[in-house]
């Protein structure tokens, strides 16, 4: 894929456009899954992991969800502790603003965060609690960044509540610091969350063509490096429907340029390296890429051999949500597989259309989810192997499917050259695993004519 | 001996599981069952995650759904839509409505909305009831005991129109508690068995969430107890309870039935194994099955092999109420110093150990804990065993860090020989690893 020229983004005018989301649907009583808006928020703050995250709620919103997911940090793990503001029946009747300023006051005091995250959950925005007002005081009476983050989780889906993380740092974060030194070349990451380590697969890529990764959004970052990602050259968005406003509210403030992007497969990885080096326009490090990709590919190509050989015509059903459901694609096809049944639930237009870009005619989407629907496709299709999420992975155990997880619980990286390697080895190792001849064959006094006469 | 807490305001690393996760686990241990969780998206996404993250097996969760202009509004008009749509699809025998913190504070009522659903849609032959479960009060272990409480009285109900009652002297109702395994059930029920009784566990997780490999998806659960072995249960001459939690349930029976209750409060240990071995045995007139002799012997003999490694070490326990006080009991016997007991929520079982028990997080028990050698917790517990330098124990709600947990028996004499060896083996290793640093850095 070449990139796009300057002019022609000028002629798409992403600058002068408003964020143009359609509004996420409404989940349907009796069939709906997925998290909610306050797990979205999590999902993308979290990462940001010297900074404290309180809940500010019942305990169980934070106690049914802290720990849940694979963000690796490479220090600091304040943000792994699960902090909440354990609301009672008193305090529900009576408010629970003072709880959450002596909590403030209490983390701040004992593990002195250089910022604090407060999440609303249902019940505080339904009694009415004034967050902000407690977070602004608070902020300037201990002098250290306290964020409100107004998404409790009846306000919508898991995608919305991203977004609204994406609007608190850019209300609250962005644009408030300065970098320690000067970074002429430096880009963001808009939506890595440092799943199993991926992004480090990625940094490493990035500065072997001289490219400086300035501020994590929100991979294994520092709270300090938010707050001057205004100074970025370029931004990249990795999880495209849900921080996409976030980038384009950059652009239209910052004049900071943005593309959409993906680091599954080699393709996607080389297109996403060549992206970021044009839009930084700087001849050298455009050769240096060149130059860096094409040798990765060749040794990629090389190393992949022995797996493509095996995975060759292999037919598989991808089941994820937004960026994953097209980028994926990419990347399995690289292998020599073909996606059969592909989900389309939580993925936007724009993403269907990528979809569409990359697929066969006769792949079927799936567009709602329910796991039986999976199944079918798996069954119909006679697919060799199911890609999803942690939540649909017991149901293909139960039904013999060999199964690769690649949503956020996942152990491996998948991102990058590299990333591909690994992922083309684990789909190899699950689908010749001996468990898949044993389960399916049965007991042997179950077999026909196996007892003595 | 009273209950302590820390005074600080926040609560972290906490202990505590929501409640209306309780309910969606007691839920699963039914036949063709479909928890309705009443509340936002996440109220049910949650629950569902960490469940299949410790089991290891799909679980059947459902969810109204609702979003703030549903919960200003009308919030039945939710579970309406999400009743509807599960007793179209899907055809469950067993429908539980868990109302949470969301639907208490907005003051739903959801009790009379299914009452007049049931009498309008005329739900015969299935059961469906509703439990108020909000995570401000309780913790899972409150949650799962409310739960079966709200599911006995349903069927006590139904039956009530059918007429009388047989009683069947040779039939006992177990009353698990929720810190019980799958492994833990179906070792109580074989015990049980074996002085000749017929057992009827409810719930049953041993059945629907020990692992099993029945094809044909169905978003319903997958095993445990059917209905009718449910309504039969009503017949049964003992209820058996495991836990004080379970108490409550027993005494509906007893009350509604007449049926007498027998509570074990603890199920851990040499002391704990015998006390229930021996009612059966009284209660029965069979003499104790030559397997459990057996495993007596085992048991003390192990203790014998592993007193040694247990000699002057302390260790902390932070779990939910009921599990904690099994726990302690066992601790008791191998002479391990109890540097700290941490409960998630009070209950009266715990106020009247004769231990100091804290209610608290997983952050008051690193703090009281400190020093200790062996950390006993769910997986959540992994960080502050390893900041304090304890040996670390998987025990109770999640673990995430081991494979077939949920099949860990703690229950009966050989439960207690697991376990001695487990927490043995692992203050070994930890010793061995002391000593190798000692030689490295001479």
């Amino acid at each position: 894929m070449e990139p796009i020229r300057k002019e022609e983004l000028d002629d798409q005018a992403c600058g002068s456009m408003a964020p143009k989301s359609k509004p996420c649907p409404r989940p349907k009583p009796g069939e709906a899954a997925g998290g909610c808006s306050f797990d979205g928020a999590q999902i993308t703050l979290l990462p940001i992991m010297d900074a404290a995250h309180l809940v500010h709620g019942p305990v169980a919103c934070a106690g049914n969800s802290w720990e849940s997911r694979g963000s690796l940090s490479s220090g600091p793990s304040l943000s792994q502790y699960g902090f909440a503001t354990d609301l009672g029946n008193n305090d529900i009747i009576f408010g629970g603003e003072k709880k959450l300023r002596d909590s403030i006051d209490y983390i701040a005091g004992r593990f002195t965060p250089p910022a604090i995250f407060v999440y609303s959950t249902c019940v505080t925005a339904l009694i009415g609690e004034d967050m902000d007002a407690v977070c602004k005081e608070a902020s300037d009476r201990l002098g250290i960044p306290i964020v409100p983050v107004n998404s409790p989780g009846f306000v919508g889906s898991k995608n919305l509540g991203n977004r609204l993380a994406g609007d608190a740092l850019l209300q609250y974060v962005i644009g408030t610091g300065e970098p320690e030194q000067e970074t002429p070349l430096g880009v963001n990451l808009i939506g890595e969350y440092n799943i199993a380590g991926e992004m480090w697969d990625i940094e490493k890529l990035m500065n072997q063509a001289g490219i400086t990764l300035l501020s994590r959004i929100t991979g294994d970052a520092r709270y300090k490096e938010i707050t001057w990602a205004h100074r970025a050259k370029a931004n990249m968005v990795v999880c495209s429907r849900a921080l996409l406003g976030l980038a384009k509210q950059m652009e239209s403030k910052y004049g900071i340029p943005y593309f959409e992007g993906s680091f599954y497969g080699a393709k996607e990885t080389t297109y996403s390296l060549r992206q970021m080096a044009f839009l930084l326009n700087d001849r050298e490090m455009e050769r240096r890429v060149d130059r860096l990709t094409e040798r990765e590919e060749n040794r990629l190509a090389h190393d992949l051999r022995p797996y493509r050989k095996i995975l060759k015509g292999k037919k598989a059903v991808l089941y994820t949500g937004g960026v994953k459901s097209w980028s994926v694609i990419s990347a399995l096809k690289e292998l020599g597989i073909q996606v059969v049944g592909v989900g389309t639930n939580k993925s936007s237009d724009e993403d269907v259309q990528r979809i569409a870009d990359r697929v066969g005619d006769d792949t079927e989407y799936i567009p709602e989810g329910g796991a039986s629907r999976i199944i079918k496709t798996v069954r119909e299709r006679k697919a060799d192997i199911m890609i999803a999420g942690g939540r649909n992975m017991y149901v293909a155990m139960k039904e013999q499917i060999p199964f690769v997880d690649i949503n956020q619980e996942r152990h491996k990286a998948y991102a990058g050259y590299e990333g591909l390697l690994r992922l083309a080895k684990e789909l190899v190792d699950s689908m010749v695993n001996p468990i898949w001849k044993l389960a399916s064959s049965p007991a042997p006094w179950d077999k026909e004519g196996s007892y003595d006469r | 001996m009273t209950v302590k807490r820390r005074s600080k305001p926040v609560s972290v690393n906490p202990l505590k599981i929501g409640q209306s996760l309780g309910g969606v686990l007691a839920m699963q241990g039914c036949y063709r069952a479909m928890p309705i969780v009443h509340g936002s998206q996440g109220c049910s996404a949650f629950p569902k995650a960490l469940l299949t993250r410790h089991f290891r097996e799909p679980i059947a969760v459902q969810t109204s759904a609702l979003q703030e202009m549903d919960v200003i509004f009308d919030a039945n008009r939710n579970l309406e839509e999400a009743l509807n749509a599960v007793l179209s699809k899907h055809r469950p025998d067993i429908i539980g409505i868990i109302g949470t913190e969301l639907t208490d504070v907005a003051g739903v009522d959801y009790q009379s909305m299914l009452k007049s659903y049931k009498r309008e849609r005329n739900m015969r032959g299935g059961l469906a009831f509703s439990v108020t479960l909000p995570d401000f009060r309780g913790s899972l272990e409150s949650g799962f005991s409310v739960t079966v409480e709200a599911m006995v009285d349903e069927l006590i109900q139904q039956a009530g129109l059918r007429g009388q009652r047989n009683v069947n002297s040779r039939q006992i109702t177990l009353l698990p508690g929720s810190y019980l395994t799958p492994g833990d059930v179906m070792e109580l029920k074989e015990i049980v068995s074996s002085f000749g009784f017929e057992v009827i566990a409810l719930p049953d997780i041993s059945t629907s969430l020990s692992g099993h490999l029945l094809t044909g998806f169905s978003p319903l659960t997958r095993g445990g107890v059917p209905l009718d072995s449910m309504l039969q249960s009503l017949q049964s001459g003992l209820t058996i309870a495991f836990g004080a939690s379970m108490e409550r349930p027993a005494r509906r029976l007893h009350n509604a039935l007449g049926t007498p209750y027998k509570v074990f409060q603890g199920t851990m240990g040499l002391k704990a194994s015998d006390e229930l071995l021996n009612f059966l045995h009284q209660i029965s007139g069979v003499p104790v099955p030559i397997r459990y002799c057996w495993q007596r012997e085992n048991l003390l003999d192990c203790m014998l092999d592993a007193h040694f490694q247990f000699a002057g070490v302390s260790a902390l326990a932070a779990l939910e109420p009921d599990h904690l006080r099994s726990v302690s009991e066992w601790l008791e016997e191998l002479g391990v110093e109890q540097k700290a007991l941490v409960a998630s929520c009070e209950t009266p079982a715990v106020a009247e150990m004769e231990r100091e028990v804290w209610v608290g997080d997983l952050d008051d028990a690193e703090v009281l804990g400190s020093g200790a050698d062996l950390w006993i917790s769910s997986s959540h517990g992994i960080a502050g065993a390893e900041r304090i330098g304890a040996a670390f124990l998987p025990a109770g709600f999640p673990i995430w860090d081991e494979l077939g947990s949920y099949m860990n028996v703690s229950v009966g004499y050989r439960g207690a020989m697991e376990w001695t060896n487990k927490a043995g083996n692992l203050l070994m290793r930890r010793e061995a690893e002391h000593r190798e640093s000692r030689v490295r850095h001479r």
